[in-house]
């Protein structure tokens, strides 16, 4: 990883939000290897040292993940395959369990999964079922495209997300690895929490195409509460 | 103005007397402190005075101190009609009073009081048919005096916004009985709500006497309150008002300039009650003013009411009043007890005991004006005879101040709202609330308890049965509590009618006993029918302090009981609220390509197309024609490229696809070769056209649907709606966020494609027109497919969503050598209607068959069955009443025709034009139009009325314009 803004322009893959990014000073890091294909993925944002993000990212912190490795598989056969596969199942729909290398499987129902990368990229079931041929009625949904990934995390993530969202998530009633599948400021979305160690967080998957209005509304929403961008650094930190 | 009335502590629990705050009011210095509101600093300057009537330009004070009227409605320099007894002052505060003309004291307006013999109730709606033409003459007179305040044209947007939040149990109203019933249910675990719309919790133990001494409230609300903050199950929130009760307990609540959109599992409503004027010559008088307004005054603000009083009374009440009165250090005149033989409780006694000059059975039956002519000065009492009738004389008494003390109406607005029903009770003279909606109770004084003790035990009680619903507890409920053992504090008839009339029942409209007689004699004897008429209850205050008595008289007038009379609707919201609370932070989402920046890089000029952002066109707006020509000439001669990534991508997977594709859309589907596209036009059960796309096969299970951009999300909804019934074994998939997508079209298309596409043969043999294939563009995994929208030789690119800029930048680095440029959509609609391509929605509408708009073509006429087919079949079975032909204008120097204008035929209209534009290819004016068959031959003439009703000669012509023998595009 060698951070830079050049690769910006170079990347196949940009994030619909990067403009933004660079506004506000980001640093990339390239994510040329494993399964994240050529893509450009904020590290953290200039004015900020690793260790201020961290601080934000646990007061509360929004990122830009949508560069990131992410799949879907959809129909009647899949929960077999993706078991023969070697992911851990959620017992139930609208839940979320972190496998070992740190990929993210949610249920959306019975015969849906999303599968997101961890925070560097890398995810053996994503790989492995990207390169597999599924078998019939079995089928791949393209979710690093359809959907874009931004993470709210830190303590008032809850309240922020209640500014936008009328689905009650706070923490004592919306436990980690549950899945709501609702309206995030009048765009549909997939919403996980998904705790990084004790911080409260949450990612947020949605229509790609509105992700700058989604990103404006969170920014729009967290300001009273001092929230801001933070970079995957200090994710990964957490 | 220096403070001059304020009374030593523990009056004043609100203000911070260290605490100096400067404001103005009406240009004049004032100066109160933290925690005052604007009616209290202003009383403690003596200033009583607030505003001017509605109608009348009466002069009007405070009246409830509550923030319940409209006498204290003041103009802001950022609001009108703000409540001075609700906004607290703050320094360098601009306030203004409303309504007059000239100057508050000396207003010009209140002359039309002489005259309002001539403005009887109704007198709108008399004004409005008679005499003929009166109304022309009263107009404008009435428009100029209408609505209150002035809005601020200047106004600066601020901001406001919403937040959901979440509750076993929210509790409304924080009086004793809301304290009590949060504490009970919080002691079961439940997450409660608690919120008053005054600045301070406690409701009435803020202000009442509950003993001779004046002691227990003040105790009893320490206690409560200090409990209710130390516990961390409930919230409190002040200053806050829940504005409605809608469906499964979803409650708005306003606090700041936020809305809170709350969900309780239960409710517990102990809004409390609202205290009642009594009726009488002149009782609006500056110094007229309810008791507990009074008490308000004191205790909140310590602010003294005035210097001498009479306190008017039909409950005990009154002389709890009275007390707190003599320890303000007011002389109190007389206690006027409406009440014959008053049955007293301790308080009366005491106060009794005090000296106090009582006279019972007696009425104030008229207010008189000091020598200023702006404020009371002394009342008139008479001896009550019968119902409503006083003796012949009485005495009069000099007094600055009135405290009416004659009875309540429960805050029965949210309950009624709900469905609740009110209820009178002519023993007690009071309404009843019953039929509450369900999760939801009343407690406390709104459930008609008017002892301490029972209205703490009734709120109890209500969270009790509450926290049992939601299994918190399992508490037993004791028994209600019988409302026949307390004493009703109403009065059953505080209306005393004058000769000289001004005895107001509704403060708001200036109405008067008679206008609410009258408006029954004038035969609108329902109350709701009384309301329109007279407007009474329709003012700012929503009937708060009207509605009791309009009842009472209306049922008086028309021989009913007030229990059939009823009151009038209460609907949302509770009090006024701000448009920013309902419109603030509102969800507008936007939809923008990989791609928008560099559009926006390369000067286009977007528009919306639903929430996506598109480019029309590239370059300044002031040559718009002239850059969207050179688009499409670029397109026609060389090579073009457009951002297609708004339209809609669905994936269609399965053992079924074929099949499925079938049924849906009008064309063959189960023959189609992989590796090809084909059209695909979808009609309705009706056989209405509402979308087109191409279908591109890239295996026997697997099929690619396009589809347009606004329809999209129709075609994914109807394909599962479709697929319910069919229960076919087929994957269906809406993709469109997925890709971004490229058209990239022009005689030069290939050329700029090869450079960058290694892994597909693009030569025409191997990828005719109408193929598909997967490969790599620029290195970006690729669906590719030749179409000929714009007619030409063209590819669209179908990518990965977040590779769309790094497509982008390829291709236009690449085409570079040939010139390549971007083109926007106005181009692309001139091209495809150059090609003659309809655009669905444009070209069709809600009727549209796809014979009227010749795509006969695409209706495959073997397959057993698709959705719309069968009334397709029997539309064909009668002759075309309408058909879309194409036209062009000769006359170059005619208006080019618009969509919707309308084609002639004679003075008959015979069809619209659907789509027309000049034609850089043909250079002329070209165009789609619905006309009748007999017009449509090709080489026959109809008349266009274009804009400004100038008629412009169409020729018919054979479809399309350009390239009939399709050469182009099979390049």
């Amino acid at each position: 990883m060698s951070p830079s803004i050049d690769i910006v322009t170079t990347a196949l893959r940009r994030s619909q939000l990067y403009r933004r990014h660079i506004e506000m000073g980001a640093v990339f890091e390239s994510l040329g290897d494993g399964t994240a294909g050529d893509s450009a993925l904020v590290s953290y944002y200039g004015a900020n040292n690793h260790q201020q993000e961290l601080t934000q990212a646990q007061h509360l912190g929004l990122a830009d993940l949508s560069t990131l490795p992410r799949m879907g598989f959809k129909g009647l056969g899949t929960p077999d395959w993706a078991a023969g596969q070697g992911i851990e199942l959620p017992a139930q729909p609208n839940q979320a369990t972190l496998q070992s290398d740190g990929t993210l499987v949610a249920r959306l129902s019975q015969s849906e999964l999303l599968l997101a990368s961890n925070l560097n990229g890398l995810s053996e079931s994503i790989a492995s079922t990207t390169q597999s041929t599924p078998p019939e009625r079995v089928y791949s949904l393209p979710r690093s495209d359809s959907h874009s990934w931004l993470v709210l995390c830190g303590s008032r993530a809850a309240e922020t997300l209640a500014k936008v969202c009328g689905v009650d998530l706070r923490p004592h009633k919306f436990a980690n690895g549950e899945v709501a599948q609702t309206s995030i400021a009048k765009i549909n979305g997939v919403l996980v929490r998904n705790d990084l160690g004790e911080t409260l967080s949450y990612c947020i998957f949605s229509d790609s195409s509105s992700v700058e209005f989604l990103w404006d509304s969170l920014h729009d929403a967290m300001a009273e509460f001092k929230g801001a961008a933070i970079g995957i650094q200090a994710l990964r930190d957490c | 103005m220096s403070d001059q009335n304020r009374l030593a502590p523990p009056f004043g629990s609100l203000i911070d007397r260290q605490q100096p705050i400067s404001f103005r009011f009406e240009k004049q210095n004032y100066q109160g402190f933290a925690g005052d509101n604007i009616a209290s600093a202003l009383a403690a300057n003596q200033q009583w005075l607030l505003s001017r009537s509605f109608k009348y330009h009466r002069p009007r004070g405070l009246l409830t101190m509550a923030g319940q009227d409209a006498n204290t409605m003041i103009q802001l320099s950022s609001d009108p009609n703000a409540l001075a007894d609700r906004i607290a002052i703050s320094d360098g505060l601009e306030v203004m009073a409303q309504n007059y003309s000239g100057s508050l004291n000396r207003d010009r307006g209140a002359l039309l009081g002489l005259f309002s013999k001539f403005l009887p109730v109704g007198f709108y709606y008399k004004a409005f048919f008679k005499p003929r033409g009166m109304w022309e003459k009263w107009a404008p007179l009435i428009r100029k005096k209408a609505g209150l305040g002035v809005i601020n044209q200047d106004y600066q947007v601020e901001y406001y916004d919403k937040q959901y939040q979440f509750y076993d149990v929210a509790v409304i109203g924080a009086g004793p009985a809301g304290l009590c019933a949060a504490l009970e249910a919080a002691k079961t675990g439940a997450e409660v709500l608690l919120v008053d719309e005054n600045a301070s919790l406690g409701g009435s133990l803020n202000y009442s006497r509950l003993d001779a001494e004046g002691n227990t409230a003040r105790v009893l609300r320490q206690a409560l309150v200090a409990e209710v903050e130390a516990n961390d199950n409930i919230t409190a929130m002040t200053s806050a008002t829940c504005n409605g009760w809608f469906a499964d307990n979803w409650l708005p609540i306003i606090c700041g300039k936020r809305l809170y959109k709350v969900r309780a599992k239960k409710t517990i409503l102990c809004v409390g009650s609202l205290e009642q004027q009594a009726v009488f010559h002149n009782n609006d008088l500056p110094g007229v003013i309810m008791s507990s307004a009074a008490q308000r005054l004191m205790h909140l603000y310590g602010v003294r009411p005035g210097k001498t009083a009479v306190v008017v009374t039909g409950n005990n009440e009154g002389y709890a009043t009275a007390l707190d009165l003599l320890d303000a250090g007011v002389q109190v005149n007389a206690i006027i007890d409406l009440r014959q033989q008053p049955e007293y409780d301790a308080i009366a006694e005491y106060a009794v005991s005090k000296g106090l000059e009582v006279k019972t059975g007696y009425a104030v039956y008229a207010a008189n004006k000091d020598s200023g002519g702006l404020h009371l000065g002394s009342v008139e009492v008479r001896e009550i005879m019968s119902q409503g009738i006083c003796a012949a004389e009485g005495n009069t008494i000099l007094c600055d101040t009135l405290c009416m003390s004659v009875g309540y109406t429960p805050t029965y607005q949210l309950i009624c709202q709900g469905g609740g029903r009110l209820s009178y009770d002519d023993t007690s003279a009071m309404f009843t609330l019953t039929n509450c909606p369900e999760d939801c109770q009343i407690a406390g004084s709104v459930n008609s308890h008017w002892l301490l003790d029972d209205v703490m035990a009734d709120a109890r009680r209500a969270a009790m049965i509450a926290t049992n619903e939601l299994d918190l507890s399992s508490a037993t409920v004791p028994a209600a509590i019988a409302l026949s053992q307390q004493q009703s504090p109403n009065f059953g008839w505080p209306i005393f009618a004058h000769p000289k009339g001004k005895e107001f029942v509704d403060f708001d409209e200036d109405l008067q006993i008679a206008d609410i007689i009258n408006a029954t004699r004038d035969g609108y004897e329902h109350v709701q029918l009384v309301k329109r008429y007279s407007t009474c209850g329709m003012g700012p205050s929503q009937g708060r302090h009207s509605a009791l008595a309009t009842a009472r008289l209306v049922a008086a007038a028309t021989d009913k009981t007030v229990a059939q009379t009823g009151v009038t609707t209460a609907r949302p919201p509770f009090s006024a609220e701000h448009l920013g609370h309902s419109a603030g932070r509102s969800f507008y989402p936007a939809q923008r390509s990989n791609m928008h920046y560099r559009h926006l890089e390369a000067g286009a000029q977007m528009l919306q197309a639903g929430a996506w952002y598109r480019p029309a066109y590239y370059g300044s707006s002031d040559q718009r024609q002239d850059w969207i020509n050179n688009e499409v000439n670029n397109v026609r001669n060389n090579v073009g490229l457009v951002d297609v990534s708004t339209l809609g991508g669905i994936e269609v997977r399965g053992p079924d696809a074929p099949e499925f594709l079938n049924r849906f859309y009008t064309f063959g589907f189960l023959k189609q070769p992989v590796g090809k596209a084909r059209y695909a036009l979808l009609t309705n059960e009706a056989g209405v056209i509402i979308d087109d796309g191409v279908a591109c096969r890239f295996t026997e299970q697997h099929y690619y649907v396009t589809a347009t951009t606004g329809g999209v999300g129709n075609v994914y909804q109807s394909m599962l709606k479709w697929n319910a019934q069919w229960c076919l074994d087929v994957d269906i998939a809406n993709v469109t966020s997925a890709y971004s997508a490229v058209n990239i079209a022009g005689p030069n298309a290939r050329r700029v494609l090869a450079k960058v596409c290694s892994d597909i043969d693009l030569d025409s043999q191997a990828f005719p027109y109408m193929g598909v294939r997967e490969g790599n563009v620029a290195g970006i995994p690729a669906r590719v497919i030749r179409v000929g929208f714009v007619g030409e030789l063209g590819y669209e690119v179908h990518i990965p969503q977040h590779c769309g800029e790094a497509l982008w930048d390829a291709l236009i680095e690449t085409g570079a050598e040939f010139s390549i440029k971007p083109f926007g959509i106005e181009a692309q609609r001139i091209l495809r209607l150059e090609k003659g391509h309809i655009i669905i929605g444009q070209d069709t509408d809600a009727m549209s068959n796809p014979n009227e708009v010749n795509m006969g073509w695409a209706i495959a006429k073997k397959k057993p069955f698709f959705v719309g087919g069968r009334s397709i079949q029997e539309l064909n079975k009668t002759p075309l009443k309408r058909c879309q032909v194409g036209f062009v204008v000769n006359d170059l120097k005619a208006p080019i025709p618009l969509e919707s204008h309308l084609v002639l035929d004679g003075d008959r209209m015979t069809g619209r034009v659907t789509s027309c534009n000049y034609s850089p290819t043909l250079n002329k004016p070209v165009g789609l139009a619905f006309v009748e068959p007999d017009q449509a031959e090709a080489g026959s003439h109809f008349t266009i009325k274009s804009s400004g009703g100038v008629m412009v000669e169409a020729m018919v012509v054979k479809l399309p314009f350009y390239d009939p023998q399709t050469q182009r595009q099979e390049l």
